[in-house]
């Protein structure tokens, strides 16, 4: 299987919900029941990649409850690059079966005044990658939570979460539960906090007693950019096991002033240098983005919301 | 070109420079000596108007234009260039787009379009071979990860893209390997011209022996105390500073 071979698929959902599916590979199914839309993404097996975009285009809060199963060697690419204008409760349990490949993008816009909340739980079995990839500008209220059980050997996981806001109070926890020997796990959070955001992140590490080799990174980094802005960074690691490579770092502050300063002595304006300085920041571990269509999109939305 | 006169500055309230006064003509090349933390950095610093430091009194004309009333962007686009003594990482930003950006906004204050990406390449070849800088230096991070010669190089390499007319170079010897040193002073040479001065800062006469300085400045406690040509800086080599 290759990367640049994919079965694409495109779910529209609004009043009603449009997708068209021509593969045996995938069973797809979408309901609406007051206001809640249910689905399921089975990927039964695939030769190819299989490229879902989801979209939302409802104009009344967005409630989507979902299931997520791949099968055996399968391997799953899902987008959402959807601007939601009238907040939302996602719901998503996921299972991955061995060897499988599932890597989900959000790159979301959300209304300042809106509510929006995403739960995520996420299974996976022998040899599977999850690859989960976050960026959002906040909205009035936001809370984020993903668990991610890494259950059988090998399991790993790679995530990034970008947060840029102007005025955001929101919640993002992340929990990775290491259940299994040699499985790994890799999450970058980055945020930039404006006017009177509020952003906390919440990134929880557990290893269990018989999870020999376990290799853990977590990092979380935080620009504060105004007098009112806050930002909470809060890596929690429990760990049981001796056998392990564990790492965990988390900062914020201000912009570094001689940065600016180096920019403006090249003939930069305020606002510009900034702009570069939050830019360098955010884009710093988009290399971790594993293909090069997404990495050319999470440049130009932070480009756009910084 | 440039006036400084009876410039005082102080950081965190420590006054660093004391009435220090300086003409630089077009086309000269001033060399400032020092010892350690007699100031020269100070100076430096300030002409390019670094926040953190105080100006207390004083005037500085640069070019017909009162330059302390000035914004460092501003400095930079009338033609001021400093070559940082220590060149700040950028993570995250390559050190090409960062190139083209600063080559692009020099060109919109002077109300030409965008450089073509192609075009940006060709310049950028041709301007990194003259320094021996290899091109897959401007895939990394700006500064990051660079090595002391290549963060020099790469002050000189902006340098020659910004084509300023005032040159303010703060220890770029310092980090700099024979070769390198040798290059990098090939490239200012060529650099020179009837409208465009150096201010040169260093510890060493061996800058000075491939950059030839017109005029030589002792600089200590914050003021000049001693000018010449550059038989002064033979002499400081042979007898130090005190």
């Amino acid at each position: 299987m290759t990367n640049t071979e994919k079965n694409i698929c495109s779910i529209i959902i609004g009043e009603e919900i449009k997708y068209e599916n021509n593969s045996s590979e995938v069973d797809i199914d979408f309901k609406i029941q007051n206001d809640h839309i249910f689905g399921k993404i089975d990927i039964l097996k695939s030769s190819k990649k299989f490229l879902i975009n989801l979209s939302n285009v409802k104009d009344k809060k967005f409630n989507l409850e979902l299931e997520i199963s791949l099968n055996e060697n399968s391997f799953l690419e899902l987008r959402d690059e959807s601007d939601y204008e009238h907040g939302s409760d996602i719901n998503i349990r996921s299972t991955m079966n061995k060897n499988s490949i599932f890597e989900f993008f959000r790159l979301n816009k959300f209304k300042d005044s809106t509510k929006n909340t995403f739960n995520h739980n996420i299974e996976l079995a022998l040899n599977c990658e999850f690859r989960d990839f976050n960026f959002s500008n906040g909205s009035n209220e936001m809370d984020n939570k993903t668990t991610v059980l890494l259950n059988e050997e090998n399991a790993s996981y790679i995530g990034s979460g970008v947060m840029i806001s102007n005025s955001t109070n929101s919640n993002n926890d992340l929990s990775i539960k290491h259940l299994s020997k040699s499985a790994k796990s890799d999450c970058s959070f980055k945020t930039v906090s404006r006017g009177n955001s509020n952003i906390k992140f919440s990134g929880k590490v557990f290893v269990d007693h018989d999870c020999s080799k376990t290799i853990s990174n977590q990092i979380s980094k935080g620009l504060i950019m105004d007098e009112f802005a806050k930002i909470s960074l809060i890596p929690k690691l429990e760990i049981n096991n001796d056998d392990v490579v564990c790492a965990h770092g988390a900062a914020s502050g201000k912009p570094d002033e001689s940065v600016i300063f180096y920019l403006k002595s090249r003939g930069i304006p305020q606002n510009e240098a900034e702009k570069i300085y939050v830019e360098g920041f955010l884009g710093e571990f988009l290399d971790k983005i594993p293909n090069a269509e997404m990495q050319e999109k999470a440049m130009k939305y932070i480009s756009a919301n910084c | 070109m440039l006036d400084i006169k009876n410039l005082n500055v102080s950081v965190e309230d420590k006054q660093i420079l004391r009435d220090l006064s300086l003409k630089v003509g077009s086309g000269e090349v001033h060399a400032i000596m020092g010892p350690n933390g007699s100031g020269k950095s100070t100076i430096a610093h300030t002409l390019a108007g670094n926040p953190n430091y105080e100006i207390i009194s004083g005037d500085v004309n640069f070019n017909e234009k009162d330059l302390l009333e000035m914004d460092p962007s501003e400095r930079s686009l009338s033609g001021l260039f400093l070559a940082f003594q220590y060149p700040i990482e950028l993570p995250g930003v390559t050190n090409a787009s960062y190139l083209k950006q600063i080559v692009n906004v020099h060109r919109k204050h002077r109300g030409e379009n965008p450089i073509e990406a192609g075009d940006f390449l060709k310049l950028l070849k041709e301007k990194s071979s003259i320094l021996n800088i290899p091109m897959d230096m401007h895939s990394r991070f700006v500064n990051a990860g660079f090595s002391g010669g290549e963060k020099k190089k790469n002050e000189v390499l902006q340098l020659d893209l910004l084509n300023p007319n005032l040159v303010i170079m703060d220890e770029t010897d310092s980090g700099l390997d024979v070769d390198a040193l040798k290059s990098t002073s090939e490239a200012v040479n060529q650099l020179r011209s009837s409208n465009r001065s150096f201010i040169i800062i260093t510890h060493y006469l061996r800058l000075l022996e491939y950059i030839e300085p017109d005029f030589v400045h002792v600089f200590q406690d914050g003021s000049i105390v001693e000018s010449g040509d550059k038989s002064l800086a033979n002499r400081i080599d042979k007898e130090g500073y005190a």
